[in-house]
């Protein structure tokens, strides 16, 4: 393997680390927010700042290789890519965090009408889903995967969309749980970002596989 | 307006075209003209005869026999004693020597040896080789005083040839750890070699042709005989050309035959430089640089 | 330690005052490259550390040059021993006019080793750490001018390498070769440094960049900036560094 390869291949390592790393906080933060884990929920703000270095040592790797590597084609796309992906996983990672935050703050665990009203448990697990196609694109190299991620967002953005509806219905019927209510909702707006994110990082895989830029079109 | 400055330009251009062919073409027609007068003068009087037998009746009728060897003879004897002496100069000159008084000074004795007349060396060589070291009239005195002659030219162009070398060869062989002479010897030399060689002929084609420096060391009148060691005298080609057009018994006579000896001095000659082109080119192949 | 080592070197051509001052010292088994525009110094000071400006008259020296410690420049130094340990590849391609087994076996035949079996051994080896013994394992009794200038240039490093050196100077090693055989020099240059140390000029800011772990910057015979060739390409201390690998030179 050449020098820029090698380079390139510790490069790819460290992304996915960083997308499994982050992929665990996500799934830590459904747990502590379905089954109201304060403990799990402080694990999960711990464990940011390793997210946190990870990125930026990403961020130097990148930087390191386009000042000693000169990559081109193939090899410019997938750096750039993962500054890009880089970003947006901490972006993801950060909304994990937050999640955590509201479980931390709220005084009693939330309601189960609460959790089934909002789709909470179908929105978690569609916004995981969606981190680990992504994962799996990268890992193969397969752009179909990344593909599978915009039409799992629709889902994520049509629960979104419900969101308003539903606080309207639940505060009518029970006032005393405005907190509760504004709070699922903030988390919902997380989860809607988590999936634009993800969405942003397929865009990145299939940029660097196919060389295609997909960002700002229809075409999926 | 540009037209006219492009037509101008044009015609100039011609002008000078033509002006440098026609007189490089004159160059060659001189040439040519002087081998075709040789030529058509000469190829009368040779025959196998001319060049393997003794000159008789006053020169005016037999061969030329003794004068091709003694003149080969003297070749072989002067670069026996120019060649290794010259090489050697030159080595110590362009590889040894730091750039200095000491070099220019050597160069510069290198240079008057080249321009002083060939007479002055036959005078020179009289006085030291025939009358000092008791040499008398013979190849010996004569093959030294030729050397002397040749010296210069040996040490120039091999000064030149190894010049040519790129120091990056040397650098190369001294980074390896190789000494001076190592260097110098495996790779310096082996790669200046064509272009010493060609030298070399250059100065045999030089010296085979040179009349003053035997005149008074080495060159008989008429010995119809061939020599039996090196402190007997011998004819050579150029000063017996000399004898039979100015001093023979009967020049006019002998004119045929002088024609004749010109002839083969000439292609003595011709064969030298030939030769040096085909050695400079079969070496060169071996050394061949990209 | 460090492998290489100059201590306020200075160096003079005649008048000229070719390196001024130069401290720097390079870690055993990593890639130094020296940059800087035409005429800073840096090949100078490249061959300081063979002593190969000795062949140059009127050249001057004060100041330290040590390898392994050892002052270079000491009366007791053999310079044919040095040069043993320091190996050089140059700028353009120059193998010797001989067999491509003989230009490898060069080194070791000028230092008195005849053996065959040991030839042979050495030859074989030297040529597979320069990644050209599968290219030319068939014909190493063929000139070496009929190898490609990649090649020769690969063979003249196995030539270098015969003679098992310590360090190995490269004097702009791939400015001649065309992209494809610079990129296996440069790759090569990488796989080296795990058993040699290499101090490599460069024109090429790129090249130092793919291949150097330390870069130093020279201009007008200083030493501007030396560190770690990451630090050098992404956040230079100097601003005439700065300029210089940005392009902005002047």
């Amino acid at each position: 393997m050449s020098h820029l390869e090698t380079e390139l291949h510790l490069l790819k390592e460290g992304l996915i680390e960083m997308t499994r790393l982050v992929k665990i906080q996500l799934f830590k933060g459904r747990d502590a927010l379905l089954n109201f884990d304060r403990d799990l929920a402080r694990e999960i703000i711990v464990n940011e700042n390793r997210i946190n270095a990870l990125e930026l040592k990403i961020d130097r790797d990148c930087e390191n290789i386009f000042a000693l590597c000169n990559p081109v084609a193939v090899d410019l796309r997938f750096v750039l890519a993962a500054l890009k992906i880089n970003a947006n996983l901490e972006r993801i990672g950060d909304n994990a965090e937050g999640i955590a935050r509201y479980v931390m703050e709220v005084d009693r665990p939330f309601d189960e009408k609460i959790i089934k009203g909002y789709c909470v448990e179908e929105m978690c697990n569609t916004a995981t889903s969606m981190l680990d196609n992504t994962l799996e694109a990268l890992l193969q190299e397969d752009t179909k995967l990344a593909r599978q991620v915009f039409l799992k967002d629709d889902r994520l953005d049509e629960i979104n969309r419900d969101c308003t509806k539903t606080t309207l219905r639940l505060l009518k019927e029970n006032p005393d749980n405005a907190l509760h209510y504004l709070s699922i909702m903030s988390i919902i707006r997380k989860l809607e970002r988590v999936g634009d994110q993800s969405k942003n990082i397929a865009e990145e895989i299939i940029f660097y596989i196919e060389a295609k830029v997909l960002k700002h079109t229809e075409e999926k | 307006m540009s037209s006219t400055i492009a037509s101008r330009k044009r015609r100039n251009e011609q002008i000078a075209f033509w002006l440098f062919r026609l007189l490089s073409f004159g160059v060659v027609a001189i040439l040519f003209y002087i081998l075709y007068f040789l030529v058509s003068n000469g190829i009368k009087a040779i025959s196998w005869e001319f060049i393997t037998q003794m000159p008789e009746d006053g020169m005016t009728k037999g061969g030329i026999y003794p004068a091709i060897i003694g003149t080969l003879y003297l070749v072989a004897g002067s670069m026996i004693f120019a060649f290794p002496i010259g090489v050697a100069s030159a080595i110590y000159i362009n590889e040894y020597t730091k750039d200095g008084v000491l070099k220019k000074i050597i160069k510069q004795m290198t240079n008057n040896l080249a321009g002083i007349p060939s007479i002055i060396f036959g005078l020179f060589g009289m006085a030291l080789f025939v009358n000092q070291l008791k040499f008398g009239d013979s190849i010996l005195a004569g093959s030294l005083t030729l050397g002397l002659l040749a010296l210069p030219v040996v040490i120039r162009t091999t000064e030149e040839a190894l010049k040519a070398v790129p120091d990056t060869f040397r650098q190369a062989s001294l980074g390896l750890g190789a000494s001076k002479w190592q260097t110098t010897s495996k790779v310096v030399i082996p790669i200046a070699f064509p272009n010493i060689i060609t030298g070399l002929i250059l100065s045999i084609g030089r010296v085979s042709g040179e009349t003053a420096p035997i005149l008074f060391t080495v060159a008989a009148y008429f010995l119809p005989k061939l020599p039996q060691s090196i402190f007997d005298q011998v004819m050579a080609l150029p000063y017996h050309l000399y004898v039979i057009t100015t001093s023979g018994t009967n020049v006019a006579e002998s004119r045929p035959m002088a024609y004749g000896t010109a002839l083969v001095l000439i292609v003595i000659v011709l064969i030298a430089n030939l030769l040096a082109n085909a050695l400079r080119k079969y070496f060169g192949k071996k050394v061949k640089m990209n | 330690m460090n492998k290489l080592e100059s201590i306020d070197l200075n160096l003079y051509y005649s008048d000229f005052h070719a390196l001024k001052n130069v401290s720097m010292a390079v870690k055993a088994n990593t890639v130094a490259a020296l940059i800087g525009p035409s005429g800073c110094g840096k090949s100078t000071y490249l061959r300081t550390f063979n002593r190969m400006n000795d062949l140059i008259d009127n050249v001057k020296i004060d100041g330290g040059v040590l390898l392994d410690g050892k002052d270079i420049y000491d009366k007791a130094v053999v310079t044919d021993e040095l040069r043993k340990q320091v190996g050089m590849v140059f700028q353009k391609p120059n193998p010797f006019p001989k067999s491509i087994y003989e230009n490898v076996a060069y080194g070791l035949r000028v230092n008195g080793i005849n053996n065959k079996k040991i030839l042979d051994e050495s030859v074989e080896k030297s040529l597979q750490q320069s990644a050209l013994w599968d290219e030319v394992k068939d014909k190493l009794k063929k000139s070496a001018f009929e190898l490609s200038g990649g090649q020769q240039q690969r063979l003249c490093i196995a030539r270098a390498l015969a003679i098992e050196p310590t360090v190995i100077l490269m004097d702009e090693p791939a400015s001649a070769l065309d992209p494809i055989s610079t990129s296996k020099i440069e790759e090569l240059i990488y796989e080296l440094k795990k058993k040699y140390t290499i101090v490599i000029v460069t024109h090429n800011m790129q090249q130092a960049g793919r291949v150097s772990d330390y870069t130093a910057f020279f201009y007008m015979g200083s030493l501007i900036e030396y560190g770690e060739t990451k630090e050098i390409f992404t956040n230079p201390k100097n601003q005439q560094t700065q300029n210089y690998i940005t392009g902005r030179f002047g």
